[in-house]
Formats: C-alpha cells, sequence, structure tokens
C-alpha cells in the first residue's frame, strides 16, 4: 500500500534552496533553450523550404522525375501543360518558370557591376492565378513593361542590401540581372531559404529575355519547372490525380499539395545531413539538461543522506522514494520549460529578424521540446534514485 | 531430574507471568561484518529477551557490539545466523514487505536528528504520522500536544534552521514517537539535551512503557537516567556480559542477605553472586536433590514450595517444607559429604541456582572481607 503523501516533500526540497532552485532552473532552461533553437532552425529550414509552395496557388503541381527538390533546375515540356489542361476535371493548368544559378542579381554603382549573388527568379504569365500573395496580385500591372521585376522583401540583406520600404527610391536602382538592366518596380514577400537567398517574380516574356538559354535550342518557356494544375470544383484533387497520372507522359510526378510540401520536406531531412545535425543538436540539448538535472537531483540526494535514510527505517519502500524523485524531476522539468520556452520564443524572434528565416513556435513543437524535457528529468531523476536506494539506515547509529 | 538451564537468574525471565509477550527475543545470533579474509565477527553468540513494557538500557564500550544488536534488531541490518524475533516475527531469512511491516511498528531516535531542513518541526514529525496511516485530524492532535510536551510548542513551524540542537533532537523524538510505536530503539537520545529536558523525555519513555505498553531499548551512557531502566544490558566484545532485570537483582539480593551465610556480605557482592545464578524450573513432583547424591548446587527458590525429605534408613518423613526465599542444598557444598535430605517439589517451582564452586568462592571470599574493604577503599582514589 502507498499512501500518497501529503507533506510535499519534493516540492520543499526543491524550493528550500531558492539559490540552488535558480541555478537549476537557469540550467534546464538552456536545455530547452537549445532544443528549441534545433527545433526552430529545423522547422525554420522546412517550412522556408516550401513556403513558396505554400504561396502558390493551385490544387495539383507537375514536377519533372528528375527534380528531387526546388532548387534542382530540371524541367519538363511545357506540353506536358498542354495534355493536362485537356483533361477531364481540370479548370486550368499553368507554368512556372524558375531560375537560380544564372540569376544573379548586381548592383551598378556608376556603371561598374559591383559583385553579384544570384537569386531565384521566378517567372509567369501575368494573366495566370499562380500567387496567393495580395500584394503580388496588386502589383502585376507594373510587371507589363520590360525589364522589371518584384523583389522578396525578405531577401537577405548582406547580399541585397535595398531599401525595400522604399518602391520609389528602389525603381532608381541600377541594376543588372543577367548582365542586363533591370527595373524593381516594388517589393513582395515571400523569404528566403537554405538554397535561396532571395527572389524575383517577373512576367515571362521578360524572364524568356534574361534567361534565353534556359533551353539550348528552342524556346525558352518551352521548359517548365512546376505544373499548376486547378481542379474543377465538382471535381475532387484526388481524381484528377488519377486521370493526370494516366494521361500525362511517364516524366512528370503529379503531385497534391501535401505530397509536394511533404516530397520536398523529406529531400531536407532525410537526403541531406541537415536531419542528421539537427538531430545530434537536440540530442546535445538533451544530454546538457539531463546532466544538469542529475546534478541538481543528485545533491539533493547527497545532501539528505542521512535523512533519507531515516525514513528507510521508518517503514518508507522504496517505491516512495522513487515516486518522491519523479515528481521532483517533473516539478523541475515544467518549471524549467517555462523560462526556457519564454526565452526561446524571444530568441526565434530575433533570429527571425536577423536571418528571414519562418522561427515559429508550434503546437507540435512546443509538444516535442517538452516531451524531451519531462524525459531528461525523468531519465535524470531515476538514474540519480539509485544513490537514494544505496542510503542505508543502519550507518545511521 | 530437572536440569539447570544457561538463563541468568537476574534475566528475570521467570517473574510472575511466566508467559509474559517478549517483545524482542535473540538466539544464539551472530554477527559477521565484511567478507573472506576481512570477515570479521562483531557479535558472538548472543542471547537476550525483552518483555513488553520493559525500558532497556544498553551500554558498553565503543566497538562492542550494542549498535549492531539494536541495529539488528530495528531491521537495519539483514541477520546472517541465529535467530532474531521482533514484535513477533522471525527476521531471520524474512523477505522485505515483513521488514517495512515491523519498521513501521518501530520508532527510531538517532543520535543525529536527520530532520528536513526544508520541513517545519511539524511537517518532520507528520512524515511518520503519515507512513503510520493516522487520521490527520487525530495526528494533528497527537504531533502538537508531543511538540508541546517537548517544550516546542511555541515553535511548531518552525524550521530547523531556526531550532537550537536540543529542539532539534526533541523534534526528531517527537517524530519517533508519534505513531505510537510498539518498539523505541534510541541512540543517544539524551545525549543533545540539558538535565530537564533529558529528563522530561525519559518520563515520556516511562509513560509511553507504563500506559501503552511499549518497550524501549537505548544505548546511552547517560547516567543520569540509568532509573528508569527496568533491565540493564552490558555487552563487552561482541557478547553480552550481563542482562540484569534490575527489580529481580534486587529481589535475589534482598533474599541472599536474608541468608546466614552472606549476611556479612557487601551489596556489590551479592549482586555478582546473584549475576551467576542460573534459572531452574521444577514440575509438580520433580526431585530436585536426592538424599545420598555429591552436591553440585545451592539453590534458591524463587517460586513454589518444596518438601525436604530424610530417609532415616527405614522410611522416609517430611522434616521441612520450604517455600519462596528460602533456600537448600548448601550443607553438601560446605561439608563436601553427599546430600543430607531429598527435596521435591510441590508444584510448579522456579529455582535459582548456584554453582558449587562458584558458592565455594564467595564463601572464601567472605573470609577476606577485609581485603575486599581495603580494595574498595583502594579504588576511591
Amino acid at each position: 500500500m502507498t499512501r500518497r503523501s501529503k507533506t510535499p516533500l519534493a516540492w520543499k526540497n526543491l524550493t528550500h534552496d531558492w539559490r540552488r532552485l535558480a541555478a537549476a532552473l537557469a540550467g534546464i532552461s538552456f536545455a530547452v533553450l537549445l532544443m528549441f533553437t534545433q527545433v526552430g532552425f529545423q522547422n525554420a529550414l522546412f517550412d522556408s523550404q516550401v513556403k513558396v509552395i505554400d504561396d502558390l496557388q493551385g490544387d495539383i503541381f507537375l514536377v519533372s522525375k528528375a527534380k528531387y527538390t526546388l532548387a534542382a533546375e530540371k524541367r519538363f515540356s511545357i506540353s506536358r501543360i498542354h495534355q493536362a489542361q485537356s483533361c477531364s476535371g481540370v479548370q486550368g493548368a499553368y507554368p512556372l518558370y524558375s531560375e537560380l544559378t544564372t540569376s544573379v542579381l548586381r548592383e551598378m554603382d556608376r556603371g561598374i557591376g559591383t559583385r553579384g549573388f544570384p537569386l531565384r527568379t521566378l517567372g509567369f504569365y501575368l494573366d495566370d492565378p499562380i500567387f496567393q500573395s495580395e500584394e503580388i496580385k496588386t502589383k502585376l500591372h507594373r510587371l507589363r513593361a520590360p525589364g522589371t521585376a518584384l523583389i522578396d522583401a525578405k531577401s537577405k540583406k548582406k547580399k541585397f542590401n535595398f531599401p525595400m520600404q522604399d518602391e520609389a527610391k528602389l525603381a532608381q536602382y541600377s541594376l543588372e540581372l543577367a548582365n542586363k538592366n533591370l527595373t524593381l518596380v516594388g517589393t513582395f514577400n515571400l523569404g528566403t531559404d537554405f538554397a535561396h537567398d532571395g527572389n524575383l517574380v517577373m512576367n515571362a516574356e521578360n524572364f524568356a529575355k534574361y534567361f534565353p538559354h534556359r533551353k539550348r535550342f528552342g524556346d525558352p518557356l518551352s521548359v517548365v519547372d512546376i505544373g499548376i494544375v486547378h481542379v474543377q470544383k465538382d471535381f475532387s484533387t484526388g481524381e484528377v490525380i488519377e486521370i493526370l497520372k494516366k494521361t500525362l507522359d511517364d516524366d512528370v510526378f503529379v503531385l497534391s499539395r501535401e505530397n509536394f510540401r511533404a516530397a520536398e520536406i523529406e529531400f531536407w531531412d532525410k537526403s541531406t545531413p541537415i536531419g542528421t545535425i539537427f538531430l545530434a543538436g537536440k540530442l546535445i540539448g538533451f544530454v546538457v539538461g539531463m546532466v544538469i538535472c542529475y546534478q541538481v537531483i543528485y545533491s539533493d540526494i547527497a545532501e539528505h543522506m542521512s535523512e533519507f535514510a531515516t525514513l528507510k527505517a521508518m517503514g518508507y519502500k522504496t517505491s516512495f522514494f522513487i515516486q518522491l524523485i519523479v515528481v521532483e524531476a517533473l516539478l523541475l522539468s515544467v518549471i524549467g520549460f517555462i523560462p526556457g520556452t519564454i526565452f526561446s520564443r524571444l530568441l526565434y524572434e530575433w533570429l527571425a529578424g536577423q536571418t528571414g528565416l519562418l522561427m515559429l513556435m508550434t503546437v507540435p513543437g512546443i509538444v516535442f521540446v517538452f516531451a524531451m524535457t519531462v524525459t531528461m528529468c525523468v531519465a535524470s531523476g531515476l538514474l540519480a534514485v539509485r544513490k537514494l536506494l544505496a542510503a542505508d539506515p543502519a550507518s545511521l547509529f | 531430574m530437572p536440569s539447570l538451564t544457561t538463563i541468568p537468574a537476574t534475566s528475570g525471565a521467570f517473574v510472575g507471568d511466566l508467559q509474559l509477550p517478549k517483545t524482542v527475543k535473540v538466539q544464539n545470533l551472530n554477527y559477521f561484518f565484511g567478507e573472506g579474509e576481512l570477515r570479521k565477527q562483531a557479535l558472538f553468540n548472543n542471547n537476550l529477551e525483552v518483555r513488553r513494557g520493559e525500558i532497556v538500557i544498553m551500554t558498553g564500550p565503543s566497538g562492542s557490539g550494542k549498535t549492531t544488536l539494536l541495529t539488528l534488531i530495528g531491521t537495519l541490518r539483514t541477520t546472517q545466523d541465529g535467530s532474531l524475533k521482533v514484535l513477533g516475527n522471525e527476521l531471520q531469512g524474512c523477505d522485505r514487505d515483513l521488514i517495512v511491516r515491523v519498521r513501521r511498528q518501530l520508532g527510531f531516535i538517532f543520535q543525529a536528528h536527520n530532520l528536513f531542513e526544508s520541513l517545519t518541526a511539524y511537517q518532520n514529525v507528520n512524515m511518520a504520522a503519515e507512513l503510520a496511516g493516522l487520521d490527520p485530524m487525530i495526528a494533528e492532535g497527537r504531533i502538537k500536544s508531543l511538540l508541546t510536551r517537548l517544550g516546542l510548542g511555541e515553535r511548531i513551524h518552525y524550521k530547523p534552521k531556526s531550532l537550537s540542537g536540543g529542539q532539534k533532537q526533541r523534534v526528531a523524538i517527537a517524530r519517533g514517537l508519534v505513531h505510537k510505536p510498539k518498539l523505541i530503539l534510541a541512540d543517544e537520545p539524551t545525549a543533545a539535551l540539558d538535565e530537564k529536558s533529558g529528563r522530561e523525555v525519559v518520563t515520556l519513555f516511562q509513560e509511553l512503557a507504563r500506559d501503552e505498553g511499549c518497550t524501549i531499548i537505548m544505548v546511552t551512557h547517560d547516567n543520569r537516567i540509568l532509573d528508569v531502566a527496568d533491565r540493564i544490558i552490558n555487552m563487552v566484545d561482541g557478547q553480552i556480559k550481563s542482562d540484569v532485570a534490575v527489580q529481580e537483582a534486587s529481589v535475589i539480593c534482598d533474599f541472599l542477605k536474608e541468608i546466614p551465610l552472606f549476611d556479612h556480605q557487601t551489596p556489590n557482592t551479592l549482586a555478582k553472586i546473584a549475576d551467576q545464578m542460573m534459572v531452574q524450573e521444577a514440575e509438580s513432583g520433580d526431585t530436585i536433590i536426592r538424599q545420598g547424591d555429591p552436591g553440585d548446587l545451592f539453590y534458591l527458590i524463587r517460586n513454589g514450595t518444596v518438601e525436604v525429605r530424610v530417609h532415616d534408613g527405614k522410611q522416609e518423613r517430611t522434616v521441612a517444607e520450604l517455600k519462596e526465599g528460602q533456600y537448600f542444598g548448601e550443607a553438601a557444598l560446605i561439608t563436601e559429604e553427599p546430600r543430607n535430605a531429598t527435596v521435591v517439589a510441590k508444584g510448579k517451582a522456579i529455582f535459582y541456582a548456584l554453582e558449587k564452586k562458584d558458592f565455594r568462592e564467595v564463601l572464601e571470599r567472605s573470609a577476606s572481607f577485609e581485603e575486599e574493604l581495603r580494595q574498595a577503599l583502594f579504588g576511591r582514589q
């Protein structure tokens, strides 16, 4: 029979010495911060990576089977788009063009180019419903002129340090994209990711002029990076995907929005060392927290060995002591988690401002870090409890 | 003929109600520390019985094994060899659950107070009350009255940091007593206390022993509290050298004093004689000594009556009847002749017997009474 102790011994022991408690909380908060940072960066990477997908309209996406990630410049023929347009259930199919390696933007200083940096240029027909962003929609008319583009206001400041807030000033900038003059006629918001330091959007005709060599021979617009398919109202996406798969040649993937997103995230998680690096980072946070937590609980036990031995002599069972330490560990994890989360939140905001990455504290992220915190505290408590169980009441006399 | 037991007369084991429950019963208990080459025996073949409601004081030099014995009784060490019964439970080879059950009926008072610094006096005591499953209302009343009784009424909700050493020790005592243990094991409980609070603590012990039948075993060198002891155990080199029920020892001495043979012995010598006597039991009709046998023992009747019969060659006749406090068997020991009478128990009887060599030693010693006086005076220096 284990009676639940009414004297809150775990709480009292924990809070008795406020200096040690503060040190413990600082340590656990630090571990929480470490883990949150890793989770945040990882999510930011993944979310940023697929931000462009989230910003596109459309229900079904077509990509070349050779395109293993958005940044891979593998294209498919425009004829797939035409094929898709003729399929039943398809309201419309539109091409989206993308260029990265040759899309180098440089600022001109009195006729002499400064060092340029590559960024992603997205080209599309202005009449096609491509972007969800209202910002782009309202500025579409500005893109009709030759040599114009909108620039992503979140592009990396270090490389693209333009007056993003002031569009009039921006238009005065003398720039070259792929060695041809470019006028920035406004901004939009997309955000950077690990492969792209900035973004431009422009009209497809302009796009063809800037990047005429996309296809060695022939029309540069005849090779498409992403095909965007809108489904008719009375058709389900699943149905249309099946139809497209049957109809289209075998060189493209037909993906739903979710699958497209998931495939991109999976590439970064599994096919690059990034997933492993972040896992290692999280583990380091976990281990640091565990060591700190073990130290706190162990020293609490070590300092009270004779008191615990007395409780043993009185007839308290092993289960009582394990429960006591587990409660202590849980309390530590909860009260260490709160300040850790607050600090992490602040850090996220700062990092988001600095890097343009999407640092979001998501519910799954919070749940994950909290679970890790509880696990690390309880595990270290259970490691330390062996010391307590070794308390020998015979040594008291 | 009933044989002589190895139970000392002064142990008081056979006084009054023979079936008084034993709180602690130790039989042939050995204990070893260490393993293999380093194995060292700490307790040697100890026997001890402690009855319900007795206050036992254990003394002896450090390293004599008294603490080891106390921890064995307290279930804090595992018995190795021999039998140890505490509150009716055999601890030899018992399981953890039994140990926990026994521990909850014990009250420990350690030399160090071992209070949680994070808990108040009240909460520290409550740790024991909660374990015993006391109703919180009753527990509260008991804790408060105990602490008040021990002079801590004003400091019930103080933390140990704000208490003096003696006050902390008293909190620890309250913790050891709050759950009404059946057996209290205490190690120098009064060492940290001044005379007045030390006295209060032992008075509390006496009340618990008297009113609740609580048995108390304490190791102490505090001779201010010797007077509360019902039994004093002295240990030397891992063995109980003497185990004296104080009251029984004084009864025996009173009996011995009345015997003309011993009337000029000092109380000290009488106590020594008492120590050397062994218990012998007899059923109705048992022959204790037979006329014509060689004499080997001197008998003192503790309980019951006996008939003395003399066979004068033709027939046996009863010449006397002896009862409690009287003695027989001395003549054969003094004269070195065979027994001159037969003694038969009338009903159940208990005798305290003294062996011939010890008896003769006393007689020889009485001749050197003056010598002993000289020794005593010399020892005062």
